[in-house]
């Protein structure tokens, strides 16, 4: 029997953590429908610096990933594929390898080393110093200050920055073809339009609403269990990164799966 | 206003603190709990305001079930609760004016109407020159003072004070002391007090609840 149950023990803390993440979800969307007038321009407040420090502040760091990453995988195709006539596929490796899969991909990875982890410790700070207790002893909904804030701010940064990330990876992209084969800025990106297909958006728009989702409750769901000590804070935030990335990955996977396989 | 029956709940380590309490305030009571360190008058105090769900029993503030339910999110938008924490809970990010504003915004109060009277219930407990610093950037007497102009703001149904007066100076003491004074004498006012100390109450009418540092049913008398 001790056997079984040490078995069946990560399952069911699986199980709670799935859980626990669809009750924080539904609790926030139900705060944010019970959301009046009063408080909602608090709540924007608050979204609008969840928007600044998620999205804004990582406008650099993700143009820069993916410049140089859009210039590396062509450098890298031309390198394998020179004499294949490697420049009529320019469009199509563009659309498959960074529109499709690295753009949300790493975009959703940079954004959970910087700001899951960042919501991770704050909630867990918070918690430790009384102020998730102050709040809602006070009236005011935690669900409505603190999470629904941050799930709208990282849902619009993120959508943001993927649109950030293509379009400057198409940039770095473009850079090679052009310095190597002295490609056209038109045929570039008629060649990637034609790649393109409403598939790719949809599969796009999807991959940004359950990332944003995927990281942002992760990181409220370890912040918020902190209870005892600052020992537990960089714990959290482990977590917060490892649950992430793994959640992240699996989303991705399903839906490649659903629109393409 | 309170109510709470067969109530039992253990420290954060799992000791049982409270066992079989049962206990009634009627609007307008005032009551004062007092015990040595440890005894369990926090952790009281944040059971009966919905913020800890308590081993066994049942708490109902101004008619509504609290445990078992929805701890302090099932009073929101129907009784105003004001609790003055023994330390922290002032957001670390906020100014203590935006501090004691922020309950008031989700009452419904405008924006400016918000300000006023944090700014008025600051300036009461002498305030007025810090209201714009952050909790980390004044002293602990300070943040005790922000967490009962807080309270004061809100003109709460119910009041729920654990140790306003502890690591206070004499001056402090007596701003507080006043601020808690007149809460007893509201009709319209609740006031549970968590003190170890029940001399500076002394004039207070109040029922008295003594913790105890063994658990047993407990009475208040």
């Amino acid at each position: 029997m001790a056997f079984l149950a040490r078995l069946g023990a990560p399952v069911r803390g699986f199980l709670e953590f799935l859980g626990d993440q669809a009750h924080l979800v539904l609790r926030t969307l139900h705060a944010g429908l019970a959301l009046r007038s009063g408080p909602l321009a608090v709540v924007g407040g608050q979204t609008s610096l969840q928007v600044r420090f998620t999205g804004l502040d990582a406008g650099w760091l993700v143009a820069g990933t993916a410049l140089l990453l859009g210039a590396v995988t062509l450098i890298q195709a031309f390198s394998q594929l020179s004499g294949l006539g490697a420049e009529n596929y320019i469009g199509t490796l563009m659309v498959v390898i960074i529109l499709r899969e690295l753009g949300p991909l790493l975009t959703a990875v940079l954004v959970i080393g910087r700001s899951a982890t960042a919501i991770a410790a704050e909630l867990g700070t918070m918690q430790l110093n009384g102020e998730v207790d102050a709040l809602a002893a006070h009236g005011v909904d935690p669900y409505q200050y603190l999470l629904l804030p941050r799930w709208l701010g990282v849902l619009v940064a993120v959508f943001a920055l993927v649109v950030f990330f293509d379009a400057a990876a198409l940039g770095g992209g473009f850079l090679v073809a052009r310095l190597k084969y002295g490609v056209t800025w038109g045929f570039f990106m008629g060649s990637v339009r034609q790649a393109l297909s409403n598939l790719d958006f949809a599969a796009a728009l999807l991959k940004v609403f359950f990332f944003a989702g995927a990281i942002t409750f992760h990181a409220c769901h370890f912040g918020l269990r902190v209870r005892r000590s600052q020992t537990e804070i960089p714990q959290a935030v482990t977590l917060t990164v490892v649950s992430a990335l793994v959640a992240v990955f699996v989303l991705d996977g399903l839906i490649a799966a659903f629109f393409y396989f | 206003m309170i109510q709470a029956r067969g109530l039992a709940c253990d420290s954060p380590e799992g000791q049982p603190l409270v066992e079989g309490l049962d206990l009634a305030l009627r609007r307008g009571g005032n009551l004062l709990v007092t015990g040595t360190s440890g005894s369990g008058k926090s952790r009281l105090l944040k059971v009966l305001a919905g913020l800890e769900r308590p081993r066994r029993g049942e708490v109902r503030v101004g008619d509504i079930a609290v445990w078992p339910g929805d701890g302090a999110l099932a009073l929101a938008g129907h009784v105003r609760v004001g609790f003055a924490f023994a330390t922290g809970g002032l957001l670390s990010n906020l100014s203590l004016a935006d501090n004691v504003a922020l309950p008031l915004r989700f009452l419904g109060v405008p924006g400016a109407a918000a300000a006023r009277r944090a700014a008025a219930a600051l300036e009461r407990l002498g305030l007025g020159s810090v209201s714009h610093l952050r909790p980390h950037a004044v002293g602990g007497s300070a943040r005790k003072h922000a967490n009962l102009a807080r309270v004061l703001a809100l003109e709460p149904e119910l009041v729920l004070l654990d140790g306003p007066l502890e690591g206070l100076d004499a001056p402090d003491r007596g701003a507080a002391l006043e601020v808690v004074r007149a809460w007893a004498g509201d009709p319209a006012c609740t006031l549970v007090v968590a003190t170890e100390d029940a001399d500076p109450f002394v004039g207070l009418r109040a029922d008295h609840l003594r913790m105890g540092p063994a658990p047993a049913p407990m009475e208040p008398t």
